[in-house]
């Protein structure tokens, strides 16, 4: 798929989520490329703007022609959405445009409307607009404000900003005063609407012309919105009251008097919520998901390097999206409910859920996180544990690791069985140590591959071959811990420094269980080993180099402290207390 | 993979899958044939320990146990993916009540908190391709009968795409003269390609 390929490109600079990790080592992340030179990805940029609005201006032609004294020429700029909405839009522009027909310029083509909810709200709102005669949609402001042009303006990877700060920086610049309606931070963006295409134009020309604190500017992405399902409904007066109530309250939107029959109230961002207020790591986490089809291959290729240092976790700390401030008031959270199902029934069908933060039908994931570990003193101990047990177990002579280990300790190891692949070549030399009970009968091999007793274990792990872990790639899961165990999976890659396959690339999980061994160290009772290509996932890239992992900061071992440690670890039975320098 | 269950004939397990009731507890008193639900791992009756010291009693102890973690494992693995896939309400009747998930990097501590979870996680299709179980050592488990097991395999969430995932568990048993009740007492997750998701 295209968007794939683009994302790629845009990730060999850097993920597109960020793994928070408080307890990471400070310091620069090993294996961040710098990205190319943000003036020149603006450039390309500018360009590709220029490409689209050029088609788009004819297609809004007609859009202007609907619009009732308009002087200005309005250009709505990129679509922020799918790129299956591109191409469906692009499929419109070489047609004739009378202005008899209909004109759905973000209509959804069948194709599109699987009813996939991951896309933008854009869908919904979409399939209402179609619903409407013609000359009712993109009318200029009526007198009595039950219709209006809409537009959604987003300010792309918005969601560093803080929403305040935002808006009085955008109102600085911008011409004409505006009223935000529902701001909203989505996937990475940040989004609101505003009712008015003159409006809507002064607010792309403030796009490039302001900067955040780090110096880099922000754009401004404008898109005609439909008529959002909630300007078409009218509210019954007392409970327009109550929303009031809670609105001046709780949210802390534009001091300019707003029209409450207009606010786009999302029921699921209350349900949502009232699941997510304990938990804002959620309630991030749902917003940030990133779902691939989202993300415009221009904004990803700009915005990579913008996210240096940024941690989601802080974040929703920091900007309450309007959803948040709701989670405490649950009498109005109630009769906001209760408007709901209304709203959401247009001629007396289930019309779709906005997505905004994801619906019911769509449940989205957590966010995947880096490196757990209990406390800062387990994690110095198994940071440490794992440098002297990789330094020796790459050193060329595995006999060092006999002090690691339990008398009666176990050891076995996997590689992957996918009957659609052939094992390749690299993995090759795992597969007769391989033990996998799932295909696994026979009960001798069973036995034989599940190494018990120190001296055993060595000797197997002696025969496979020799490796170089990347230290740097490590991320550690400490999933159990007990006063008298501690149990963790390394998850990180490795190369093959000898023989045929030497300098491909394996990934490994290693799953250790440990108990407290002399003088401050950890004897290995469990070991089970798992080991898998990553070539055939395409994934090898992303664990290489660009997340924050448990080693960051540690400097690779040299030839000579290697040595140094092996001579002096095979003296003294294994000293732990190794220095770092 | 249905081994442990042959000696029932298939009209028992009916009889006894419609019962109200179903075993839960450690020392509840049943017949051989309690009830149970499909949400639980039952294994045979564990072996008694022999003498403690004597070479040859450890290594037959041992091969004990590797069969009985086999049998343990795979048992668990069926019937933890089949209920993850389609009875999710039932999959925390899995987990011991202090039981810890990972997630992801994501910590889920305590049965309320994994109900939560598991709710909140989109509809799932696993599929295994991996399994892999070692006894835990006793030293690290002062003698509470624990298995490792170890699986990987795909998964697609509903609404996500296909993703490799590992998964680690450390399953614990509750032996009663009749049979053992395996639990899980901490379970973690990951994708393959986390960092990309």
């Amino acid at each position: 798929m295209k968007r794939e390929c683009r994302l790629r490109r845009g990730r060999s600079h850097k993920p597109l989520t960020l793994i928070p990790d408080t307890l990471l080592p400070t310091g620069p992340c090993a294996g961040i490329s710098s990205a190319p030179s943000a003036s020149s990805k603006r450039e390309t940029l500018l360009s590709h703007t220029d490409q689209v609005a050029q088609r788009r201006a004819r297609c809004s032609d007609i859009y202007q022609r609907r619009l009732s004294s308009r002087s200005e020429k309005v250009n709505p700029g990129i679509h922020s959405s799918s790129h299956q909405q591109q191409d469906g839009e692009a499929a419109m522009h070489g047609a004739h445009m009378d202005s008899s027909v209909r004109y759905t310029p973000y209509a959804i083509s069948p194709y599109n409307r699987k009813g996939s909810f991951r896309k933008q709200d854009q869908t919904h709102v979409n399939m209402e607009r179609e619903q409407k005669p013609p000359e009712r949609r993109m009318e200029g402001n009526m007198p009595d404000g039950t219709l209006g042009s809409w537009f959604k303006i987003t300010v792309p990877f918005g969601i560093k900003y803080n929403e305040k700060w935002l808006l009085n920086l955008i109102r600085n610049e911008c011409s004409v005063p505006f009223i935000p309606v529902e701001f909203h931070y989505e996937n990475m963006h940040a989004s609101f609407f505003v009712e008015n295409a003159s409006i809507a134009y002064a607010l792309k020309n403030v796009s490039g012309k302001i900067w955040d604190e780090d110096n880099e500017k922000i754009s401004i992405f404008v898109n005609p919105a439909g008529i959002p399902h909630f300007a078409q409904k009218e509210l019954k007066s007392e409970k327009v009251e109550k929303i009031k109530l809670a609105m001046n309250q709780q949210c802390d939107v534009s001091q300019e008097a707003l029209d409450i029959q207009r606010l786009p109230f999302y029921p699921d961002m209350m349900t949502r919520d009232t699941k997510m207020a304990s938990n804002p790591g959620k309630c991030m986490a749902a917003s940030l998901h990133v779902h691939e089809e989202n993300i415009p291959m221009v904004m990803s290729a700009v915005g990579m390097d913008k996210w240096k240092g940024t941690e989601p976790g802080e974040k929703c700390a920091d900007r309450s999206p309007v959803c948040t401030t709701f989670s405490d008031n649950s009498s109005n959270i109630n009769s906001i409910l209760e408007l709901f199902p209304k709203l959401l029934c247009l001629d007396g069908q289930q019309s779709p859920r906005p997505t905004l933060c994801g619906t019911e039908a769509h449940k989205t994931l957590p966010t995947c996180k880096g490196s757990f570990f209990g406390s800062e003193m387990l994690k110095n101990l198994v940071l440490q544990f794992l440098q002297q047990y990789y330094l020796i177990y790459d050193s060329g002579d595995r006999q060092g690791l006999l002090s690691a280990y339990h008398d009666e300790a176990c050891f076995s190891l996997s590689i992957p069985f996918n009957p659609e692949d052939s094992a390749p070549s690299s993995l090759c030399k795992y597969f007769k140590d391989s033990r996998n009970i799932k295909i696994l009968k026979d009960p001798y091999l069973k036995g034989e591959l599940l190494r018990h007793t120190k001296r055993d274990i060595v000797d197997s792990l002696s025969a496979l071959p020799k490796t170089q872990h990347d230290l740097s790639s490590f991320l550690v899961d400490m999933w159990c811990q007990t006063e008298w165990m501690l149990c963790f999976s390394v998850n990180g890659v490795f190369k093959e420094v000898e023989g045929q396959s030497q300098g491909s690339v394996l990934a490994f999980t290693r799953t250790f269980i440990a108990t407290p061994g002399s003088s401050s160290s950890l004897c290995i009772v469990n070991d089970k080993l798992f080991v898998w290509d990553t070539s055939h996932q395409g994934t090898q890239s992303a664990l290489f180099t660009l997340v924050p992992t448990a080693f960051s900061s540690v400097p690779a071992f040299s030839q000579e402290q290697q040595k140094m440690v092996q001579v002096f670890s095979v003296q003294s039975g294994m000293n732990y207390q190794l220095s770092q320098k | 993979m249905r081994k442990c269950r042959s000696h029932w004939s298939q009209g028992d397990r009916e009889r006894h899958q419609r019962r109200s009731h179903y075993y839960e507890g450690p020392h509840t008193s049943h017949s051989s044939c309690g009830g149970r639900t499909r949400e639980e791992v039952v294994t045979p009756p564990l072996p008694e320990h022999a003498a403690a010291g004597s070479p040859m009693a450890m290594s037959v102890d041992f091969k004990t146990y590797v069969d009985q973690a086999c049998r343990a494992a795979e048992e668990f693995v069926n019937i933890y993916y089949e209920t993850m896939d389609k009875r999710r309400r039932a999959l925390t009747r899995l987990y011991l009540d202090k039981a810890t998930l990972i997630w992801n990097g994501n910590v889920v501590s305590g049965l309320d908190a994994l109900n939560n979870f598991f709710d909140t996680l989109p509809s799932s299709e696993f599929q295994v391709n991996m399994l892999d179980c070692q006894p835990v050592h006793e030293q690290a488990t002062q003698s509470q009968t624990t298995v490792l097991v170890v699986t990987s395999g795909t998964v697609k969430f509903d609404g996500n795409k296909q993703h490799y995932f590992n998964q680690n568990f450390l399953l614990t048993a509750q032996s009663t003269p009749n049979n053992t009740v395996w639990k899980i007492a901490s379970d973690c997750f990951r994708f393959q390609d986390w960092s990309s998701s």
